[in-house]
């Protein structure tokens, strides 16, 4: 369910590391409709930079 | 660049009650965390963030408190104890934020003017620290009866509180540095 393409760090341009995962549930229609297969909600991924420190997230694919 | 990057731990002063004694607390706080080799901080008024109240949520983020959020390492809360629960506000500004927090450290100091030193407020936070990602540290300070603890011009009257904050702020780092190493180098899975 992840991505697998590696985030890139919006402020420094480096490699992020994936860490963490959410279910985050929602009522919003477009977003209820991606999560279709998780049942109400969809799958958030969590990233952090080893080279600054910044963080960063996105739906899962 | 982690060995030359300090730790960033901010604290949140969670009330906005007038007279307000958990001030005093949260200066203590950051005062000594300020004293500690490799570390920054900083004391985040609620009162101070302009968050409406006709929304909530991450539609209302602050992008202030998003960024020091962001930066932060770890979280210490100063929540006083309000009928036994933390103060709206405080839930109000901390669900603003949520890719922030994720696998960060807090630690949480309860304040009340009664016997129990906000044990309460404490354990109502700890389902709401899991839910927002953060990690909580199993010591805690506890000021009971602050009114005894500060006088009105927010002077220490107990110095023993400092031991107990030196325990708290110590298992702390620890736990954010751990941290750090893992959400930076350490892949899902």
């Amino acid at each position: 369910m992840t991505t697998d393409d590696k985030m890139i760090c919006p402020k420094c341009g480096a490699e992020m590391n994936h860490h963490s995962d959410k279910l985050v549930y929602t009522t919003d229609s477009q977003s209820v409709r991606m999560g279709e297969m998780l049942g109400s909600g969809y799958l958030e991924e969590f990233h952090a930079c080893p080279k600054c420190g910044s963080v960063a997230s996105r739906h899962a694919a | 660049m982690n060995a030359i990057r300090p730790l960033f731990i901010p604290v949140i002063l969670g009330t906005a009650r007038m007279g307000r004694m958990s001030v005093h607390a949260a200066r203590l706080v950051t005062r000594e965390m300020g004293m500690r080799a490799g570390v920054e901080t900083e004391l985040i008024d609620i009162t101070q963030l302009p968050l409406p109240t006709d929304d909530a949520g991450e539609a209302i983020k602050d992008r202030g408190y998003s960024s020091k959020m962001e930066r932060a390492d770890a979280l210490i809360i100063v929540a006083p104890e309000y009928n036994h629960g933390y103060s709206g506000l405080l839930k109000h500004v901390l669900d603003s934020c949520l890719k922030e927090y994720i696998h960060k450290a807090v630690g949480i100091v309860g304040v009340s003017a009664g016997p129990f030193g906000g044990t309460r407020v404490i354990q109502n936070l700890l389902p709401v620290m899991r839910e927002l990602g953060l990690v909580t540290i199993f010591w805690d300070v506890n000021f009971s009866s602050v009114q005894r603890v500060f006088d009105k011009d927010g002077k220490l009257l107990d110095e023993a509180f400092i031991g107990r904050v030196d325990k708290f702020l110590k298992e702390l780092i620890w736990m954010a540095k751990t941290l750090r190493q893992g959400r930076e180098q350490i892949p899902l899975g």
